[in-house]
């Protein structure tokens, strides 16, 4: 056997960001793999530790603006453990909404290029178009298309009066017939599932070895969601299924996160009945003691993990958080084995990969 | 260069990207102006491409990481000449809330000419389209180009274009009579966009729209809202006024009404958070420095 | 959960051949997190074993140097562990000088970028990497690169602001108005 070795870029990867691969072929087909990290790296985790924990909730945010608003809101979530704070009941569900409506714009992006790749411009544009009704609706509420500013220490710094939850349930209302529509056709269409069935295939043992999480594991059999094993803010209350497939493929991957984007107008609903009336954050300027703690949550990619050490100083000794884009990259190297060169940019769009969370 | 041919049709100004480093934000934004039909930039007569020798207008995001750096400025070299720059969102034109860190070395401006910024974080396609377009009018000068440009022909220009996008975070806005100078907002500012210089006359407010990340953190924790966000999103500018976006505001110090030295006016929106209704003790104990406001409430009792 | 807890301390103490005592937080979700100190940096990888055969995944691993370990001359390493649900820590203390730990690649497979990131963020060699190169930072940047900077140096000193700041400062002036 005798391999050769090209690089690929952002360009031929078919990647909004800088990532670069340095591949093993054997004439057309792929043997090996060696991801060339670290162009969006700008040393977040130093820069956490020289700003003070108000700061840190914007710079934060500013990791990555497809799931922008999982690190604020898990970042508070381990101030608020290590001071003690309990937020209010209605801030815990106004979290909730925050984070499933990213989650539909985020999983619905990778949809869209999902059809890019496959050559259905109609349909990437379809997908882009529907996903304007969630960046209106992150407009009117939040004021911006990607960055929500919701988060805020003790709670949420935004309210839902009557008239915008009610143009929040119409918005979602909106989504759900384009949201079906868009699920059978990834399902039934059969030049997307020529393209996509049996195509980069990582099984459930391997899964597990390459300890994957988020959309990438369930694809592959593995019951893993943060909301229902390590339940968090009003996700104790709300009810929701575990999207799972068995098929491991990119094809997989795509119905797991349209099923969570299905999923999501349910739990924006839920909450939107379900939340009390009351307080938005609790103490404005609590006192952060010496302290750490371990906080988690479900982002679009799957397990979100920080952690945080204080030592009563208003800066974070240390705070160290994984991205669940982390260890999909490692797991390219399964998915992409034996296919043709050409399927690359499909099979590593289908783990949805996050590369300013990556490299932070 | 010379002038071309007035019937000529103007061709499409081509467009290309490149990340420096980016959270990706206005990468998915410029996104939407390929492929969501009302941010498109094929009305400003402009279309992407996917390589740099094809391109007259580059359209640069991110914080320039020292990573990147070669990268960037490889591919920006292959840009042939004449061409426009552009600098999206704040981190490509001061570092924004990613400035000083060991691994980025922007602004970009230290390696290559910028000619047009657009502010934001990240900016509304709108304002994105209106940067492009700015971009696009530049660009069809240098090169001679006499025809009006498209956006100006077509009867939606860039800066007025249908309605202004409701409730966005946009510019912030200062108001110094409501200021306390406690400084609270330039404490919780990600971007170090605020900042304040104490001198005789008062305190004064400046903040840097262009190291802005438009979070509204800053009106969140002011006691009396003496910063609030504005709706304003159309910020493009040239670079020839980079530092001069700026939003500034004094608050003249005040003397003691008894002993004459200087203190900064209580303002009637912190009487309001504390007292929610004045009378006339209070009105003037606010006139009193704390020393003689003390003599006078606590000491006098005593007395 | 007691039967749980128990499995856990009994697992690791089995492996690294001595009584560990695992500190357990219960939130108000319900939602347990345990937390440990061994006494020895190389007992990590004993208790590494025990965490697979609990079935765990290594979740992320946390190098960290606080003014507070300075002091008493050591610096942390933790180890984050999931045990389907429940998030198991535990923590090792390694000298400031000449720090070395086992490599954990053999055991959890994702713990390949971990070593790698904290090789190149902190002075810690790790024995046994298949690997050892850089994952994010580029070759000019210096080696342990949290160390070296922890002490404002040139690159966080806020060098690049303070410029920034002294052009906005002068093209306005202090009253608010432009200057013409």
């Amino acid at each position: 056997m005798s391999t050769s070795v090209i690089k690929l870029g952002p360009h031929q990867l078919a990647l909004e960001e800088p990532m670069y691969f340095r591949v093993e072929v054997d004439g057309e087909i792929v043997v090996g793999l060696d991801v060339l990290a670290g162009y969006v790296h700008r040393g977040m985790e130093h820069l956490v530790m020289k700003r003070n924990f108000y700061q840190n909730i914007t710079l934060l945010e500013r990791l990555c603006s497809l799931c922008s608003n999982s690190h604020p809101s898990t970042f508070c979530t381990a101030v608020e453990e290590v001071a003690g704070i309990r937020i209010p009941a209605r801030a815990e569900y106004l979290r909730a909404i925050a984070d499933e409506i990213k989650r539909i714009s985020s999983h619905l992006f990778n949809c869209a290029i999902i059809a890019h790749i496959i050559g259905q411009t109609a349909l990437f544009k379809t997908v882009m178009e529907i996903r304007e009704i969630m960046q209106d609706t992150k407009e009117s509420i939040y004021g911006n298309r990607m960055d929500l500013a919701a988060n805020c220490i003790g709670g949420v710094r935004y309210d839902l009066t009557p008239e915008s939850a009610a143009y929040l349930g119409k918005q979602m209302e909106r989504m759900k017939g384009p949201l079906d529509e868009l699920y059978r056709t990834y399902a039934t269409d059969q030049a997307i599932r020529t393209r996509t069935e049996g195509l980069g295939i990582l099984s459930k043992p391997d899964a597990v070895n390459y300890a994957v999480v988020g959309p990438v594991a369930r694809a592959s059999g593995i019951v893993y969601d943060v909301r229902k094993k390590n339940p968090y803010g009003a996700y104790d209350r709300l009810r929701f299924e575990v999207a799972t497939e068995q098929g491991g493929d990119v094809r997989a991957r795509a119905m797991v996160r349209l099923r969570e984007a299905r999923e999501a107008v349910s739990l924006i609903e839920q909450c939107l009945a379900d939340m009390p009336p009351g307080a938005i954050y609790a103490d404005t300027l609590p006192e952060i003691p010496a302290g750490e703690t371990i906080a988690k949550s479900e982002a679009p990619r799957g397990e979100l993990i920080y952690y945080l050490k204080t030592d009563g100083t208003d800066m974070p000794v240390r705070l160290k958080w994984r991205v669940p884009s982390y260890m999909n990259w490692d797991a390219l190297q399964v998915m992409l084995k034996g296919h043709s060169v050409a399927d690359i940019p499909l099979i590593v769009n289908s783990i949805d990969p996050c590369i300013s969370c990556t490299d932070r | 260069m010379e002038a071309l041919p007035e019937n000529d049709p103007i061709p499409p100004v081509r467009l290309y990207r490149i990340n420096a480093g980016s959270c990706n934000g206005c990468d998915v934004e410029l996104a939407t102006t390929a492929s969501v039909a009302r941010f498109d930039v094929e009305r400003w007569g402009c279309r992407y491409s996917e390589s740099p020798a094809d391109a007259d207008i580059v359209l640069i995001t991110g914080p320039l990481t020292v990573r990147v750096r070669d990268k960037v400025l490889r591919l920006y070299g292959e840009v042939s000449e004449p061409k426009v720059t552009v600098a999206v969102g704040v981190c490509p034109i001061s570092g924004g809330v990613f400035r000083d860190s060991y691994a980025v070395v922007g602004p970009i401006d230290r390696y290559l000419p910028v000619d047009i910024n657009v502010p934001g974080c990240p900016p509304h396609p709108r304002a994105l389209g209106a940067g492009i377009a700015k971009a696009a009018t530049l660009w069809r000068e240098r090169c001679g180009y006499t025809q009006p440009s498209p956006e100006l022909a077509s009867p939606g220009n860039y800066d007025g274009d249908a309605v202004a996008p409701t409730g966005l975070r946009g510019k912030m806005r200062f108001n110094a009579a409501a200021c306390v100078g406690c400084r609270m907002c330039e404490h919780v500012c990600a971007g170090g966009a605020i900042r304040f210089d104490e001198t005789d006359t008062g305190l004064h407010f400046t903040l840097w729209h262009n190291s802005c990340a438009f979070c509204g953190l800053c009106s969140h924790y002011c006691p009396t809202k003496a910063l609030s966000v504005t709706d304003e999103w159309q910020m493009s500018h040239l670079q020839e006024d980079k530092y001069r976006l700026v939003e500034q505001g004094v608050v003249s110090f005040v003397p003691c009404t008894d002993c004459g030295s200087i203190l900064l006016p209580v303002a009637p929106e912190l009487l309001r958070v504390a007292y929610r209704e004045t009378s006339r003790e209070i009105e003037r104990l606010k006139t009193l420095c704390p020393e003689c406001r003390q003599k006078q409430s606590i000491g006098g009792i005593r007395r | 959960m007691m039967e749980f807890k128990k499995k856990v301390s009994e697992m690791i103490s089995l492996w690294i051949g001595e009584e560990v005592a695992v500190e357990w937080r219960i939130d108000i979700k319900g939602v347990m997190t345990g937390w440990c100190r061994l006494q020895e940096g190389t007992l990590i990888l004993p208790a590494a074993e025990a965490v697979a055969c609990l079935e765990g995944r290594l979740s992320m691993i946390t190098a960290y140097l606080s003014e507070q370990a300075k002091l008493k001359g050591v610096r942390e390493i933790s180890f984050h562990f999931d045990l389907n649900g429940t998030t198991l820590t535990l923590s090792i203390e390694l000298p400031l000088e000449g720090a070395r730990i086992p490599s954990l690649t053999h055991i959890f497979r994702n713990a390949d970028w971990n070593e790698r990131e904290f090789m190149e963020l902190y002075d810690i060699q790790v024995v046994g990497h298949p690997d050892p190169r850089r994952l994010f930072l580029d070759k000019s940047i210096d080696p342990a690169a949290f160390e070296r900077l922890i002490p404002y140096s040139t690159f966080s000193n806020g060098a690049n602001s303070k410029a920034l700041w002294e052009k906005v400062m002068a093209q306005n002036n202090h009253t608010g108005k432009e200057i013409p």
